[in-house]
């Protein structure tokens, strides 16, 4: 702009000259210059105003105009002019990589003639992400010589915290849906099935003549029924889990939840003689619901004795360690393990059992779950079959310093 | 004498279909087995030997250890090297129209049962496949 506006009144200047009108054309020239000037301030104040940063390039990557949206200190703005990115990288003392990217930008702009879109995020001094919108464009002349190269970027970084938030909606209605598809499939399946065995049996007791017949049939409705009522409690919790986001959270002892667990399941720790050694020096405390954490640990140890290796004492071991602001719980064990190339996909669902274990209902997992994510964090497991399981719960950020 | 392998988890629901088929008053022999894997093992074993192989499969779909679609996967390869027709049926207490509709991309399966089974629908894949078998 300056340039052309420059080149402008030179040549007018040197029309004027060449007719040599002299002194008569003076006042005229200083008129036309003014005019000029004028433009110039009204161009560049639009151009500077514009909440946007414009760099315009020659054809050669170098700078001949950037407005304060680019670069705010003039100092800086006078310098670049007839520089190009590398030079300025060495001029602030700043990383060539930008230079580099800004460069290849460029080449792709040249070399297609088209313009180009990309959007490039920096870290500002305070830490926040910013993210352009650029866009890059060649101009060319009348001739078809490319004269610049245009480029502008605006300051998306609003829209993009908009859509990283829609994002996350998303992904958390996906997740409810699917909870609602397992839902759908239980129900189906965990409390239809007793429902079915109840009916078909009362129309066999409706159809027998048999007095003793009828009993025995009567006495096999028993076990469907308590399944079918274990069922429906095991449901009802898992959704009040999921609906009751304000549950308490409390300063968790973990050697007193453990205690807890091992007092409950003593018996068979007994008569396994499982060694149980827990390591909390790294995190003691955890700030959770309590009844989650205490949930939490039965279920994983009780799953441990009871999926123990036939003939060899369960060793349990459970820890905790710091990851980041994060606190890692594990759980891990020496027992039957599982194949985890076959059951992934279906490891914590509702109703999967992987051992022909009479007790194993394909609950505990679906719950342990439930109460971990409910509270913003996540549970994963490794094993070996038939060497073991660990079993790990990352509680997020809710470390409290052991004193 | 007909072969029947019920392959479901549930002792009630076994329980009570084998009594219906035993009311059809047709020959039969069942054989139960608790979970896909443990079918999946036998028919793997005894593939060659068509008198050790069922005329007649019904699979429930939630089941420990193997389910009954991880059981049809497996089946499906398996089939063609069975030496035996054998008409396999889903029978599930699932009433979801997606899990109907996923079973269709099987062409091993005959059809999709939902518990509980009548009496009639039995009695017809009986006389069924005294029909088809010489």
């Amino acid at each position: 702009m300056n340039r052309f506006i420059h080149r402008l009144a030179t040549r007018l200047r040197s029309k004027k000259k060449g007719v040599s009108k002299s002194n008569a054309d003076e006042p005229d020239l200083k008129l036309i210059s003014e005019q000029l000037d004028r433009q110039k301030a009204f161009y560049e104040n639009i151009l500077n105003k514009l909440p946007t940063d414009i760099a315009v390039f020659d054809s050669e990557h170098r700078y001949l105009f950037v407005n304060p949206g680019a670069i705010s200190k003039e100092e800086y703005r006078k310098y670049i002019i007839g520089k190009d990115d590398y030079e300025y990288a060495v001029y602030r003392n700043r990383d060539i990589s930008v230079a580099h990217s800004r460069r290849a930008k460029f080449l792709e702009a040249r070399e297609s003639g088209k313009e180009i879109r990309w959007e490039d995020s920096l870290t500002d001094p305070h830490g926040n992400v910013i993210t352009h919108m650029r866009r890059m464009f060649p101009v060319y002349d009348e001739k078809g010589e490319l004269s610049q190269v245009i480029g502008f970027g605006i300051d998306i970084t609003d829209r993009k915290i908009m859509e990283e938030k829609q994002a996350a909606l998303v992904k958390q209605l996906s997740a409810n849906n699917a909870q609602l598809i397992d839902f759908c499939s239980i129900v189906s399946h965990n409390l239809r099935a007793p429902l079915v065995n109840i009916s078909m049996l009362v129309d066999f007791i409706e159809a027998s003549a048999d007095p003793a017949e009828q009993k025995m049939l009567i006495g096999k409705l028993r076990p469907v029924i308590d399944n079918l009522h274990a069922t429906f409690n095991e449901l009802v919790e898992s959704i009040q889990v999921r609906q009751d986001l304000e549950v308490q959270r409390e300063q968790v002892c973990l050697e007193a939840c453990m205690k807890r667990t091992v007092d409950g399941l003593q018996t068979e720790i007994n008569r396994l003689d499982a060694h149980i050694e827990t390591d909390f020096s790294a995190v003691s405390v955890i700030e959770y619901p309590p009844q989650y954490l205490n949930s939490i640990i039965h279920n994983l140890v009780s799953n441990s004795l009871k999926y123990h290796y036939p003939g060899r004492k369960p060793l349990i071991s459970v820890r905790t360690e710091k990851a980041g602001d994060n606190v890692i719980l594990s759980v891990s064990d020496n027992g039957l393990g599982i194949d985890l190339v076959k059951h992934k996909e279906n490891f914590f669902k509702i109703g999967k059992v992987f051992h022909r274990h009479p007790n194993a209902k394909g609950f505990g997992l679906y719950m342990t779950k439930t109460q971990v994510e409910a509270m913003g964090g996540r549970i994963w497991v490794e094993s070996v079959p038939n060497e073991g399981s660990v079993f790990f719960i990352e509680f997020a950020n809710r470390i409290k310093q052991a004193s | 004498m007909k072969s029947i392998f019920l392959i479901d988890d549930d002792p009630i629901f076994v329980y009570l279909t084998r009594r219906i088929i035993a009311s059809t008053n047709c020959p039969c022999e069942i054989n139960e087995f608790t979970d896909g894997e443990l079918a999946l093992d036998y028919l793997s074993k005894m593939r060659e030997k068509a008198e050790l192989l069922p005329d007649v499969i019904f699979l429930d779909l939630s089941m420990p250890v193997m389910d009954g679609w991880e059981f049809l996967k497996e089946y499906d390869l398996l089939k063609p090297n069975i030496k035996k027709e054998i008409s396999l049926y889903i029978v599930s207490s699932s009433i979801s129209p997606q899990e109907v509709e996923r079973s269709k991309s099987y062409t091993v399966v005959a059809d999709f049962l939902i518990k509980p089974v009548e009496r009639g629908k039995i009695v017809e894949i009986m006389t069924g496949v005294s029909e088809t078998t010489p």
